[in-house]
Formats: C-alpha cells, sequence, structure tokens
C-alpha cells in the first residue's frame, strides 16, 4: 500500500486518489464518517481523467508487476526481521528508501517500454514523450539493452534510433 | 459538462467481509446516513486486494479508490 501511493505520487496522479481505512463489524457509525470523508477529499480532486493518465498509469500497473517489485516486496519481512543467507539484517528505513528507489527505476524503465512499443524512438524523444530527462532514459535504456528488453533500431543520420524487442 | 460542484465522484470500494462490509451492513440496518459515492466491491480480506486493481480501478474511470477492512 505504501508503495502503491509511492507510486502514484511519482506518475502525478497523487497517493490521495487512495485511501485506505480500518472499520470493524462493529462501527456503521464510522465507516459512514469514513465514506463520507473519502467522497469529500475526492471531491476535492474533482474528477479522475483516466486517459490523460493512460501512459503513467500502465507503467505504474507493469512496475507492481515488474519480477523485482514482487520479489522485493515478498522479501520485506524476511530481510528486515530476520535476516537475509548472509544474516544481515537490515533496517526497515533502509529497505524502504532501496525499495523506493527500485520501484522508481522499474517505473522509469516501464514508462520507456510503454512508449517504445508504438514505434521506435530516439533518446531525445524518449525524453519529451515520458517527461523524464535525456540523461535518466539513457541510463534506463542501457538497462534495458542489457536485459534485451530494447535495441537499437537503425540510425536516422548520427541519431541512433532504439525499438522495444 | 458537469460543473465542479455538482461533481458527485465515483469510488470503488473494496470492503473486507468480516470488517467494513459488516460495518457498511450495519450503517445500513441503522439508517445512518453517507453519501452514495461508492460502489462496492466485497473481498474476503483486504488484504486480497491486489495493488494491480488499484491501478485498474483507476483506469476503468472511477475517481478514487477505498480500501478499508
Amino acid at each position: 500500500m505504501e508503495l502503491i501511493q509511492y507510486l502514484l505520487d511519482l506518475s502525478g496522479i497523487g497517493r490521495n486518489r487512495l485511501q485506505l481505512r480500518w472499520v470493524s463489524a462493529a462501527e456503521g457509525q464510522l465507516f459512514a464518517k469514513y465514506v463520507t470523508e473519502v467522497s469529500e477529499i475526492t471531491q476535492k480532486l474533482g474528477p479522475f481523467d483516466a486517459d490523460k493518465f493512460e501512459l503513467p498509469l500502465a507503467a505504474v500497473e507493469q512496475t507492481l508487476n515488474s519480477a523485482r517489485i514482487r520479489w522485493l516486496l515478498g522479501l520485506i519481512k524476511q530481510v528486515t526481521e530476520q535476516g537475509n543467507v548472509y544474516n544481515e539484517k537490515f533496517k526497515k528505513e533502509d529497505y524502504k528508501k532501496m525499495l523506493h528507489q527500485a520501484a522508481q527505476e522499474e517505473y522509469q524503465k516501464a514508462l520507456i517500454m510503454r512508449v517504445l512499443e508504438e514505434r521506435p524512438l530516439s533518446v531525445r524523444e524518449m525524453a519529451e514523450k515520458t517527461g523524464l530527462a535525456v540523461y535518466t532514459v539513457s541510463l534506463r535504456l542501457n538497462e534495458l539493452e542489457r536485459q534485451n528488453q530494447a535495441g537499437l533500431q537503425k540510425y536516422s543520420g548520427n541519431t541512433p534510433i532504439f525499438m522495444g524487442m | 459538462m458537469e460543473t465542479n460542484k455538482s461533481f458527485e465522484p465515483k469510488i470503488l470500494a473494496f470492503l473486507c467481509n468480516w470488517c467494513a462490509y459488516a460495518g457498511a451492513d450495519l450503517a445500513g440496518v441503522s439508517r445512518l446516513q453517507y453519501p452514495p459515492t461508492i460502489r462496492s466491491i466485497r473481498v474476503m480480506c483486504s488484504g486480497r486486494v491486489d495493488p494491480v486493481y488499484i491501478t485498474d480501478g483507476l483506469k476503468s474511470g472511477f475517481d478514487s479508490v477505498f480500501v478499508s477492512g
């Protein structure tokens, strides 16, 4: 939950679009109060334009489904409470920081993969479409190339054009 | 086009069968007023809600997602 809120922030959708509340079976009143609260928050945020956020949403989804994030999420308890195979324990905050870093990278990679699905692009075009910095795009593209998820298609003049695989 | 003032949000609610869903039931039985903005889905546990459901909900036109357990 914490991670998806972080990703919603990262993608510009905003974490307030997701609300989490605890209600027990005996607390009808509390439930009514929370629904009112959540409605008010959403009303303030205004309608959500799914078309405008199509790319970020798809990238968030791909990030959440990526093997790296699934593994990291699954290992939280083990690594922070019992320690890993070398008996090293990690602090919760450190783990969270690392998880956020990983999520951000995966999110940027997912964005790049998405825009490359449409057609092959140069680094500059990708940066424009995803809203990422050119340097960030080339870093992530490098990783994608190493994982054989993207590659060089051709040169147009001196500009390399990349495609998704 | 709706103006922002008359805008009624559509909220996707995932309610845990044992907690919030029963709570919602109780709210209904005791006739407590709450806004008709939520569309609820009963799940057997709020841990059942996969993060991807949330993005899917937003994608299919809900204004926000509410998870309660």
